[in-house]
């Protein structure tokens, strides 16, 4: 099936490109955490005893508010932060405290790190260069992995004379030609404009496919979370929340914070139990055999295909209601009416 | 080269080596010069100490002996005379220069490469040149006009790149800031930049002084009559070979010192005073 | 009234432009007119003679002088260099925190406080015949008798401009490899690169600046300096600061400026060549 995949996808991609799709078998995991700890004194932890294992060829997002511990967790995948306790494997192979080099990660950092005396191509070419690589093999393979980036027609240029979406292409270029079994990647669109980076995320997706390769992905954006990830990693206050696919996460979040953070959803209290109702499951006004809430409309915000409404509950509880312009501009309650919003009890799911 | 679980690397211990002999390197002479600062009064001018004594200060201070030990007290007033007018120059001259720099303008490059040249070029090119100036005007040379310029050629340029250093960090937002909420150009640099500068001012004071005492190839050709204390050791050097030499030593390190340590009190004072605002 | 904000700098920068001007500028310009100008013992005729230039273009003995301060030169420029490079890198890369390093900085600058004559002869009790160098040399049995080079010689000459400018060159190297990110290193690093490696390729080209600006202070040092050089060396070794000071002493005031011009020019050459590898003013604000 694996193998059947990839044969897929090197011929619809292929169009001239040199082969440099890296598939390797014979192992279960891409990543695996065993109880990892990272503390810098007694009495604080940046990441608590976490544990998480990555199926092969995933795009992995880890996801969470600032200072969740999500960055430090990348660091110590790529051998740039000690582990305090427990262990990192990669491809079944203990690393936890072998360095960068020998890990088989490579990370791409959020600054991109290039290096700004050196050209695009120099840059790609220069883990070849300190391995001993003679110029014209490593010069060759650089520019295969450029073109692979998309940068070979700027290959001349130094760092400071690229755009900031030609830099991060460039950096990606230099990751991935030391052919990594996991590329990390720190927060890699949070420097670029949101047009690009749309364009960028795509372009990561199709990279990671092409490879074959487990991309792990630190990012505090859920809908670049959901966009990408095969597992997608919550992370709060050093530990992990929820780890599954996007869909599952959404669909059946862990808890409340979970509910909360990934949006879309009004936390709730039902019959004695916290739950969570997504935004779009709830409609305006009392429908038989539907619960239901009244509150006090706070805000409307028209999004084109469809309207938000957000609400103060006679409890007290933020909700927020989810409907096509057709279903809103049917009632049109405006901001300080009193209404009632409903939902099947099919769609509450229960918090832990 | 960072460090790790697997320890440090063989190449910090070899380097904290080297930077232990560096430091045994520039202290270890200084610290001959304190020490046998009160040799016995038989001793000489090398280990061993044949007691311990102040005699060697008395002698300086007394003027006896016949040491060649001149005029150190008025040389050290001239020396400091000229030292408080060249620092208040040059933090002024400087500080305002720098002001000029945060816009472009006309001639930006003539003066900041004469201040470049004013540094570079050999001392003694620029002490000769001022005193040929004045000696062809039949001007006299002396250490209020001539005197200070020489100075200033030497302190000046260091001045003005510590005001580069300053104001490159400066961000330009608080001085919009303070424009639009309606504050002119003296209330901004007396209410905004001043405060958020003055470290960099006192660092321009304080290095005004010590190059200003310690200057002596620009300063001997156009100070005048009487020596500065640079030429008044330089003199007692070449005559004297006894510890009275090493009792100057301690006693302008000791000024020095006192300088530095108060300049640098003042400035803890002024961060502390700041850091201690309940809004900042 | 609204002073356009040109003028506003012209009229903040006149002061300094005036200094430079009159003590600097004119004086060089005047200097220059001397070189070419007629003298006796006594004073400066306004006749044209190039006879100081020929004298300072032709003697053998200026090229020997030059000979002699420039090997002096590239020996303190290596010496300072390797050392204050390795030191930079220790401070930058392996002192992790910023208070050791800031500490050790000052400390390596604190004997700087004490005034340069004295300095000068803090070297007599450490390397004089009865010194402590010569004693503890003679006490562990390597020499029978004290060594004489250690003062007064070229020796001694070279250690005192190494212990006078090291931190020149340490202070602008460290400023340079400061800046460099530590994400840089880590890259290098996942590339695979060794210590050796990182320091070659990636340290050593960013810290070009600092480098330049450390090479110049010492350039300047060293050309200008008549003073050091004849302590230290006893009187014994002569430089072309040396031989225009003493031409000064003696009021031959063309063939010192002749002198003086050709190591002005000198100078400027070099420094010229080491700012286009440096823009101070940028490298400053950063």
């Amino acid at each position: 099936m694996q193998l059947k995949k990839a044969r897929e996808i090197d011929e619809t991609t292929h169009t001239g490109r040199p082969k440099i799709r890296q598939v390797t078998q014979g192992h279960r995991f891409d990543v695996e955490l065993v109880r990892v700890t990272k503390s810098y004194n007694a009495k604080s932890k940046a990441v608590d005893d976490i544990s998480l294992r990555i199926p092969r060829s995933s795009y992995c997002c880890l996801l969470g508010p600032s200072g969740c511990g999500k960055s430090t967790t990348l660091r110590m995948l790529a051998g740039h932060e000690e582990v305090t306790d427990g262990a990192i494997l990669i491809q079944d192979t203990e690393i936890t405290t072998l360095p960068p080099v020998d890990r088989g990660t490579s990370m791409m950092f959020q600054d991109y790190a290039l290096f700004p005396h050196l050209s695009a191509l120099d840059n790609v070419a220069f883990s070849l260069k300190v391995r001993k690589v003679s110029k014209a093999e490593r010069d060759r393979q650089a520019r295969e992995y450029l073109e692979l980036v998309q940068m070979d027609h700027l290959a001349n240029r130094l760092p400071n004379e690229l755009s900031g979406g030609q830099q991060q292409r460039v950096a990606l270029a230099r990751s991935l030609i030391t052919r990594p079994k996991v590329l990390l990647l720190d927060e890699p669109l949070s420097a670029l404009d949101p047009f690009l980076r749309t364009r960028m995320r795509a372009e990561l997706k199709r990279i990671q496919k092409e490879l074959g390769i487990t991309f792990v992905h630190v990012t505090h954006s859920q809908e670049e979370a959901m966009a990408l990830s095969d597992i997608m990693v919550v992370m709060n206050d050093a530990k992990i929340m929820q780890a599954g696919p996007a869909r599952e996460v959404f669909e059946t979040p862990a808890n409340a914070f979970v509910a909360r953070f990934i949006g879309g959803h009004n936390v709730l209290m039902s019959e004695g139990r916290e739950v969570s109702v997504r935004a779009d499951a709830c409609r305006i006004g009392a429908m038989p055999g539907m619960r239901g809430a009244s509150g006090t409309v706070t805000m409307v915000e028209y999004k084109g295909p469809f309207v938000q409404v957000s609400m103060t509950s006679d409890t007290g509880d933020d909700l927020t209601a989810t409907m096509t312009d057709a279903e809103y501009f049917a009632a049109a309650p405006q901001i300080g009416d009193t209404v009632a919003v409903s939902w099947d009890p099919k769609a509450e799911h229960v918090l832990s | 080269m960072m460090r790790t679980a697997r320890g440090r690397p063989p190449s910090f211990y070899v380097l904290a080596t080297l930077m232990i002999a560096l430091l045994i390197f520039l202290y270890a002479p200084m610290l001959c010069v304190y020490i046998l600062s009160f040799q016995g009064p038989d001793g000489g001018m090398s280990f061993p100490m044949t007691g311990w004594s102040t005699h060697w200060f008395e002698v300086l201070f007394a003027g006896t002996g016949g040491q060649g030990i001149g005029d150190v007290p008025n040389s050290f007033k001239r020396s400091i005379r000229l030292a408080a007018c060249v620092s208040v120059l040059s933090t002024i001259i400087a500080v305002s220069a720098g002001m000029a720099y945060r816009r472009k303008f006309p001639g930006s490059n003539f003066v900041f490469y004469s201040a470049i040249a004013s540094m570079v070029l050999p001392s003694i090119f620029i002490g000769f040149g001022i005193a040929l100036t004045f000696n062809l005007l039949g001007w006299q040379v002396n250490w209020f006009t001539s005197g200070i310029g020489a100075q200033l050629t030497w302190s000046l340029p260091f001045g003005l790149l510590i005001m580069f250093i300053v104001l490159g960090r400066f961000n330009p937002a608080y001085e919009e800031a303070a424009t639009d909420l309606g504050a002119n150009s003296g209330q901004r640099f007396r209410m905004i930049i001043l405060p958020i500068i003055l470290p960099g001012v006192i660092g321009i004071f304080v290095s005004s002084i010590t190059s200003s005492y310690e200057e002596n190839a620009r300063t001997q050709l156009n100070v005048g009559l009487g020596n500065t204390m640079p030429m008044e050791i330089t003199g007692i050097l070449t005559g004297a070979s006894t510890p009275v030499l090493f009792a100057i030593g301690t006693l302008t390190s000791l000024a020095m010192f006192a300088i530095i340590l108060g300049a640098v009190a003042l400035m803890t004072v002024m961060a502390r005073r700041r850091a201690n605002r309940p809004d900042a | 009234m609204r002073v356009p904000p040109r003028v506003a700098s012209w009229l903040q920068v006149a002061p300094m432009a005036l200094v430079f001007t009159t003590m600097v500028l004119i004086p060089l310009g005047i200097i220059t007119v001397v070189s070419f100008l007629d003298y006796d013992f006594a004073r400066v005729f306004p006749e044209i003679y190039l006879g100081s230039w020929t004298d300072a273009l032709t003697s053998p003995l200026t090229l020997s002088l030059y000979l002699t301060v420039f090997k002096f030169l590239l020996i303190t420029l290596a010496i300072t260099f390797v050392v204050g490079f390795w030191l930079a890198y220790f401070l930058v890369f392996h002192v992790e925190s910023t208070g050791w390093r800031m500490g050790l900085l000052a400390a390596a600058a604190i004997p700087f406080w004490t005034p340069g004559p004295i300095r000068m002869v803090s070297w007599v009790p450490l390397l004089g015949k009865e010194g402590l160098v010569n004693k503890a040399l003679m006490n562990a049995g390597i020499t029978e008798a004290p060594l004489d080079w250690l003062l007064y010689s070229e020796f001694s000459v070279i250690l005192a401009y190494c212990n006078l400018l090291t931190l020149a060159m340490l202070g602008p190297i460290t400023h340079s490899m400061a800046k460099i990110p530590r994400s840089l290193i880590q890259a290098a690093q996942d590339a695979g690169a060794r210590e050796w490696q990182i320091v070659r390729d990636v340290v050593l080209p960013l810290c070009k600046p600092g480098i330049a600006i450390g090479a110049i202070f010492i350039i300047t040092a060293v050309l200008g300096d008549f003073f050091m050089i004849k302590i230290m060396s006893g009187g014994q070794i002569n430089t072309p600061a040396n031989a225009i000071a003493t031409e000064l002493a003696a009021f031959q005031y063309p063939p010192a400026a002749a002198k003086s011009v050709m190591l002005l020019v000198i100078v400027v050459v070099l420094i010229t060549g080491l700012l286009r590898v440096v823009d101070i003013r940028k490298e400053l604000q950063r």
